[in-house]
């Protein structure tokens, strides 16, 4: 094995670091080091002309690479190893001369004195150059010792101990009790602890107390949700598509495919696998595939307008950056349009990555809002009721298609009709014009010579039309109704509101001529040769009163027709006739039929056509039994069955078992996941131009800096990809994931820049003990909750946060860690803190997203389609903030205050903001004020007098006693609060009726109302907030 | 300077780093870290450059309005109407609706005329722009690079399509901080009209991005609450809240004692900034005081969530010293009967932009505070059906106040409006203006992430000063 030094220069670290901000180093003394020191300053203030983008490239001069920048430039070096201060770059930038000096000032960069005289003082020494420490594979460095005894256990401690002992620093004293248990809890559950969780801690003063806590918590499915908060950031996750009309899409699965795999601990070369290939694998299961669905998580467009080309390039980079930053800790998008100014990556590496993922289904513009592919996930009882429901349906389909001979004895009874009425002339839609037609609105209804009736005058809003037909003697098996254009209408149209119309009933009776003593007659089934979407013509006959029939009549300026048979054939005798009513009564104005023409049919369940029957039908029913073919002895038996009123029963059965089947199929949730396809081909975009076709063709390729031999394999696809980066090859997977585990409970990364290991990220404040826990990471199997673990059990994570003004003099970013860290929860533990201490929280693992309350309108800027946010009611208005329905364009403004990212661009740390918009969610979000009513209940309840109330309440939420003083503030609030709710009682009831959940009713208002500020006053608490 | 961590140990030893002199705009923007949504006047940056403006209002006509409707007239489009687009203008170019469709020119759909002293050549549907042309400077070769309304107004807002980067109003409120103690230095106010349909807009528009989240622009609304959780809950009065958050910061300082932790006193200036607007906000959105002859000039009935009102609302902002007041005017999006739909939109808002100019120019507020009023993009010389489909290599928009020369144009089209073809204005040019409007150099107004110094210009952006007065 290679020796760990010998990648430093092939000497022990000196233990001495530079800390930026904090001017307290001997400088002078120290040695200077190419990767802390020198790299830092070239990348930033030379790379960007000087650097590894060749097109950027000025006199053509790179100082990112050792041989280039030393060699021998005709006569002259840049570094000249000989005569260091012949060197042209000493030269340039100590020159006074502005036009000579480097950097130059339209870089709008300049040097300070210190870093020239870095500088001067590394070519005098040699100009000695090293790799970029985070490309080198890391190689475990031995554990240093340290002197004080309780930091001996665990090897963090004496990393992080041996370089405060170095730095002439001791470590802080541990963390009372009550502190590091809330902080343990928050750190690995994201919840506070109980009372009874802090005060047996407290108590058990067993030598592995502190143990026995953490690893309770590591086997408790709230740390899923913990580390799921984190990665989501990552991965963007959301619950909508991010671009234009941001509607929502199923991914949840996800979410909580993420949850299970930190709980069950899955290793995390697996994990990334899963996400990266879960469907290449090899017989890849339910879940696998719903891990793929990474692939998935960009944002998408279904904006009318946008451009395949465009789109599938944009989805293409976001991959590249996304994956990059997620698994490397690099920023490869920035090779999009040019290679990297400042690391080894080039434009064709970006596109090579990019061509890992041209083998997924996907299209650039999604219309429709279908976003696809999708796989359906059932649990085991959907699973169960749609084999039942497809049996049934099979079932059934088979009785409607065999053959009886009750079936048959009715098929040729219907033949017979259709023979005599054709004979008798009847075999015809006839025209009836009505005996009597009236508008219950005042329009004036004229009968025109072809017997349509056409409506004229007044244009009422919503008009009625009532219709006496006559047709003496006569069996009527069904009516038709044509809607017919005419001049006088709009445009020509069907109608005077605009074209079209909404039929919103149809009513048939039979009646005496006049018109009097009706009898309704029930319509079987209604269709119609046109009905526009959500119109349909059997909303004519359904006992929705608004809903009707309509046929895009203002563009589409043709006749329609609609045919509404009779459950029964009605016999009219002399002296009867049947009475029709057209309501139209939707919330559209004037759209009533314009004209309008009725006919009559003796055919026994007739169709549309003239006749009553499709040609072919007729033709078939005419011809003797014996001289018909097979063809049209099928056409004519499958047509009649169709038909059949024999087989009603089974056709009514088999429409409510198809439509308990679009339910079910409906209610199964749904993934968008990963779909192997021919990959396409992937070009290099010249400066990303997705226009432009001239680039070269880019294969799946790892970057080349990187992977060294492994391009052997042709071709590579995504699982490929998905081994290499979960590979111990790979230098910077582990290192990325450990760097990001650190500052989890540690508040910084070692590398403070958790996207960036490249060339302008952070030299690591410990090198060593990053690169140790990254081949820790990597040698334990990619055991997530050993590394865990082994950073909270550790002395430095137990210490106290709170420091002397010389420590934080000394150290003010905690850099060294000889103290723990204070800081802000995040949004969603903000959230989850107030329903813990309320007790309204509800646990329940993963599932849809849910909606807490939200302020109305806030999604009046979203469209496409317009939306109204709905609350949930009941549990899942408590769920735990990570499940809230993240709405990439309108995220839930009280987790954005508190700094939630969008989740449109991969996020490796939030900001932590400290906003008033904060101060106004927690005061006045109603979730917030509810979890303060229902705290106030638990207080109230809670024994002895107000000052004891106070004691608890203050213990609940903070798991610290309070001070004398706290309680006073507390008790004097409690008291005006009192007095001021009791002489307004009308106020006390508002105040404790926000929210879904009813106040507890053995409490007097005023009561509860003063309780309920004591509750929020401690809900508001910065410390209530804050990790310590 | 710019770093985070500069900043937290800044607010550690607070005193003495206010105390050193403040030199360009990183230590301001530092400053204004410091003490979230406020930043000093009297340390304006100390640059070679002047300062001529101090805040800006931008009328963002989102839908994307036709330049050939409304600022930008061409005749030889009129006589070739309903004849093929040349395709020599077209080939190779982004394209949206059209894909695949044959393009047809199509004339102009209303009247220009000339308005002012100037002789500025207006569409007849802004009369009331037309009068204030003297006040106003016509760009007429404005470009951008997205074709879809999302990202266009992305990109527009902060100089590139990819999400996460900070808007323009939150750069400047970085770089300079807020000159209002209790409102945000970054507000926002939406309008929906009646011409064509109603595009959305994301919240992604006023986001910081990468910069710290107290920039981020504050949403202010006409109904509901004015700005989010503004409003005490039920049965609470504002002494209740009062009496409330006192206890809350007594508490606070009580433990701030014991651990001394510096965002602690953050936390309770924030909870007296957030106490102050629950009373600032109201007052602020409530138009009651507003004499009758304001209203009228304006055309507006009272905050009722028009765009005419919102002008309004804007000029009260622009008094309370905000920095970036943000309209959207959700109205332009005509791929349909642009003839008429022009006309519904330009009434919507031609009488209060012009009334807002004439507002700031009456209270001597004009000469520093710069209007800008125009979309993502506009719409093509070519038909779609009796609309105009979107277009992005030229079209138009203009700007009043803080240091623009009124009454004169810059910049133009082909002659068939299609491509910027004389001083093409880019969107990164604009804000490389805007930003010099400011005293501010374009490319020193960094900030550091993932590695690099990221701008609002990225690499690109020229100060056109020729508009400048």
């Amino acid at each position: 094995m290679r020796d760990y030094f010998s990648f430093f220069g092939g000497r022990a670290l000196p233990f001495v670091f530079f800390l930026f901000a904090v001017g307290t180093r001997a400088e002078a003394e120290e040695e200077i080091r190419f990767n802390r020191d020198v790299r830092p300053i070239l990348s930033d203030k030379c790379y960007r002309c000087h650097g590894p983008d060749q097109n950027a490239r000025r006199a053509n001069l790179r100082l990112d690479a050792e041989l280039e920048a030393k060699a021998d430039r005709g006569g002259y070096f840049v570094i000249d190893l000989d005569n260091p201060s012949k060197s042209e770059l000493w030269t340039r930038i100590t020159t006074a001369d502005e036009e000579e000096r480097m950097p130059p000032l339209s870089s709008g960069k300049s040097l300070s004195e210190k870093e020239v005289r870095t500088l001067l003082r590394w070519m005098e020494s040699g100009a000695k150059w090293e790799g970029h420490w985070a490309y080198a594979p890391p190689v475990r460095p031995s554990v240093p010792e340290v002197q004080s005894p309780s930091w001996r256990h665990n090897p963090v401690d004496r990393f992080i101990g041996a370089r405060l002992e170095q730095e002439g620093l001791s470590h802080s004293a541990p963390a009372d009790r009550r502190t590091l248990i809330r902080r343990v809890f928050l750190d690995l559950t994201g919840l506070p602890p109980s009372s009874e969780d802090v005060d047996r801690f407290v108590r058990d003063r067993g030598r592995f107390a502190f143990e026995r806590v953490v690893d309770r918590l590591l086997a408790s499915s709230h740390f899923g949700e913990r580390m799921a908060v984190y990665w989501l950031d990552l991965v963007r996750y959301a619950d909508t598509v991010g671009y234009h009309g941001d509607q929502p899409y199923s991914v949840w699965p996800y979410r909580d495919y993420v949850i299970g795999a930190f709980n069950r601990n899955m290793p995390f070369d697996q994990f990334t696998r899963e996400q990266l290939a879960g469907d290449l694998l090899d017989h890849p299961t339910r879940e696998q595939r719903v891990a793929s669905g990474y692939n998935r998580l960009h944002m998408i467009t279904a904006e009318g307008g946008a451009q395949e080309k465009e789109y599938l390039a944009k989805y293409a980079a976001d991959r590249v950056r996304t994956t990059s930053s997620v698994w490397l800790g690099s920023t490869m998008g920035c090779a999009e349009c040019h290679d990297h100014k400042f690391d080894p990556f080039t434009a064709k590496d970006f596109y090579s990555f990019a061509a890992f993922f041209a083998d997924l289904k996907e299209k650039g513009f999604y219309g429709g809002n279908r976003w696809e592919p999708q796989m359906p996930l059932p649990s085991a009882d959907q699973e169960r009721e749609m084999t039942a429901l497809e049996e049934r349906i099979t079932s059934l389909e088979a009785t409607l298609s065999t053959s009886t001979e009750l079936l048959v004895n009715a098929q040729l009874a219907w033949e017979d009709q259709i023979r005599e009425q054709d004979e008798g002339g009847r075999l015809v839609w006839e025209p009836v014009a009505p005996s009597q037609v009236q508008s219950l609105e005042g329009a004036s209804l004229r009968t025109l010579a072809d017997r349509s009736v056409l409506a004229a005058g007044k244009n009422p809003e919503f008009d009625t039309y009532e219709a006496v037909i006559a047709a003496a003697e006569r069996r009527v098996t069904a009516i038709r109704l044509e809607a017919l254009t005419h001049p006088s209408l709009d445009g020509g149209s069907l109608s005077r509101g605009g074209g079209n119309f909404v039929l919103t009933n149809f009513k048939v009776e039979k009646t005496g001529e006049e018109g009097q003593s009706a009898e309704i007659v029930p319509i079987f089934r209604a269709e119609a040769d046109f009905s526009q979407g959500g119109f349909d013509v059997s909303k004519a006959i359904d006992a929705d009163e608004k809903s009707g029939w309509a046929v895009d009549g203002g563009k589409k300026k043709e006749n329609r027709k609609a045919v509404f048979t009779f459950s029964d054939p009605v016999l009219l005798e002399e002296g009867e006739a049947l009475k029709v009513t057209l309501a139209h009564r939707s919330s559209r104005k004037q759209h009533n039929i314009g004209r309008f023409r009725l006919s009559v049919i003796s055919l026994e369940r007739p169709g549309l056509q003239e006749i009553g029957l499709p040609a072919a039908v007729y033709q078939a029913a005419l011809t003797a039994w014996a001289d018909r073919g097979t063809e049209e002895q099928l056409l004519l038996t499958n047509y009649y069955r169709e038909r059949s009123p024999l087989l009603d029963g089974a056709r009514s059965l088999l429409s409510s078992a198809r439509s308990n089947r679009d339910r079910l199929e409906r209610e199964i949730p749904t993934m968008l996941v990963s779909q192997s396809v021919e990959p396409r081909l992937m070009r290099v975009l010249p400066r990303g131009n997705w226009m432009d076709d001239s680039g070269e063709v880019a294969r799946p390729r790892f970057p080349a800096f990187l992977a060294g031999g492994l391009i052997a394999e042709e071709p590579l696809s995504r699982r490929h990809l998905a081994e290499w980066i979960g590979s111990k090859n790979n230098p910077l997977t582990a290192r990325a994931f450990v760097n990001r585990l650190w500052k989890l409970y540690f508040g910084n990364g070692l590398s403070k820049v958790l996207d960036d290991l490249g060339s302008q990220g952070e030299w690591p404040t410990h090198p060593e003990l990053l690169d140790w826990l990254a081949v820790e990471f990597m040698e334990s199997s990619w055991n997530v909750k050993h590394m865990v673990r082994l950073l909270v059990t550790s002395q430095t994570y137990r210490q106290s946060s709170v420091a002397g003004a010389r420590l934080k003099e000394r150290d003010p970013l905690n850099r060294l860690y000889a103290r723990q860290s204070a800081y802000r929860l995040d949004a969603e533990v903000v959230r989850d803190v107030a329903l813990s201490v309320s007790g309204l929280r509800v646990d329940r693992l993963g599932g849809p997203s849910v909606k807490p309350y939200q302020p109305a309108g806030y999604y009046a800027q979203l469209n496409f389609p317009k939306r109204e946010y709905q609350a949930d009611s009941g549990a899942d208005q408590y769920r735990r903030g990570l499940y809230t329905h993240w709405q990439r364009t309108f995220l839930h403004p009280s987790m954005k205050a508190f700094d939630a990212p969008s989740r449109e661009e991969c996020t490796a740390e939030r900001t932590r903001s400290n906003t008033p918009l904060q101060s106004l969610a927690l005061l006045n979000d109603p979730s917030y004020v509810e979890a303060a009513r229902a705290f106030a209940e638990r207080i109230a309840s809670s024994e002895g007098n107000a000052e004891a109330k106070i004691r608890w309440a203050f213990h609940e939420a903070i798991c610290r006693r309070p001070s004398a003083s706290e309680v006073q503030i507390l008790a004097e609030l409690f008291a005006e609060s009192q007095n001021r709710f009791a002489a307004d009682e009308e106020a006390a009831r508002q105040l404790t009726a926000v929210g879904q959940t009813p106040a507890n009713s053995n409490l007097s208002p005023g009561e509860l109302a003063a309780w309920t500020m004591v509750g929020r006053a401690i809900l508001n608490l910065h410390e209530t907030i804050t990790r310590y | 300077m710019r770093n985070p961590e500069d900043i937290f140990i800044r607010r550690q030893n607070r005193r003495s780093f206010l105390n050193r002199s403040a030199v360009g705009v990183g230590s301001l923007a530092l400053a204004s870290v410091l003490e979230p949504w406020l930043a000093p006047v009297q340390s304006a940056p100390n640059s070679k450059r002047t300062q001529k403006a101090r805040r800006v209002i931008y009328l963002c006509m989102a839908g994307g309005p036709s330049h050939l409707e409304t600022l930008d007239y061409k005749p030889k489009l009129a006589a070739m109407d309903g004849r093929p687009m040349p395709e020599s203008y077209t080939k190779g170019q982004p394209i949206a609706q059209l894909q695949g469709r044959e393009l047809k020119c199509m004339a102009p759909q209303h009247e220009f005329q000339t308005f002012g002293q100037s002789g500025q050549s207006l569409c007849s549907l802004f009369p009331n722009i037309g009068k204030i042309a003297d006040e106003i400077c016509i760009v007429r070769s404005f470009h951008t690079e997205q074709i879809n309304h999302d990202p266009a107004h992305t990109f527009l807002n902060t100089g590139t399509s990819i999400s996460g980067r900070p808007s323009m109003g939150s750069w400047l409120w970085y770089g300079l901080g807020s000159e209002s103690e209790n409102l945000p230095g970054f507000v926002v106010l939406t309008s929906l009209g009646k011409g064509g349909q109603g595009q959305p807009i994301s919240s992604r528009q006023w986001h910081s991005g990468f910069l710290p989240s107290n920039f981020q622009g504050v949403q202010f609304h006409a109904s509901g609450d004015p700005v989010h959780y503004v409003r005490p809950p039920a049965g609470v009065s504002q002494a209740d809240q009062n009496r409330l958050v006192s206890a809350i910061n007594a508490l606070n300082r009580t433990r701030d004692e014991v651990v001394d932790d510096p965002e602690i006193a953050t936390r309770i200036r924030q909870n007296e900034m957030a106490f102050r607007m629950q009373t600032s906000v109201p007052e602020l959105m409530d138009l009651r005081g507003e004499p009758q002859h304001m209203l009228d000039l304006y055309g507006t009935d009272g905050a009722d969530g028009s765009f005419a009102s919102n002008c309004l609302l804007a000029r009260r902002l622009a008094e309370r010293g905000v920095r970036f007041i943000h309209l959207y005017h959700r109205s332009w999006d005509h791929h349909g009967d642009i003839k008429k739909n022009m006309r519904i939109a330009a009434n919507e808002v031609d009488r209060a932009s012009a009334a807002l100019i004439l507002d700031l120019k009456q209270r001597g507020m004009l000469e520093d505070t710069l209007v800008i009023w125009g979309g993502e993009f506009g719409r093509t010389p070519m038909a779609q059906g009796s609309g105009r489909d979107h277009h992005i290599r030229g079209f138009s928009l203009w700007l009043a106040g803080g240091g623009i020369q009124g009454g004169i144009h810059y910049g133009a089209t082909d002659e068939l409006g299609y491509k910027a073809v004389v001083n093409p204005f880019h969107v990164h040019d604009l804000h490389a203006t805007m930003l010099h409007l400011f005293g501010i150099d374009h490319q020193r107004l960094t900030y550091r992430f993932q590695g690099r110094d990221f701008r609002l210009t990225d690499v690109h952006g020229n100060v056109v000063d020729k508009i400048f007065a």
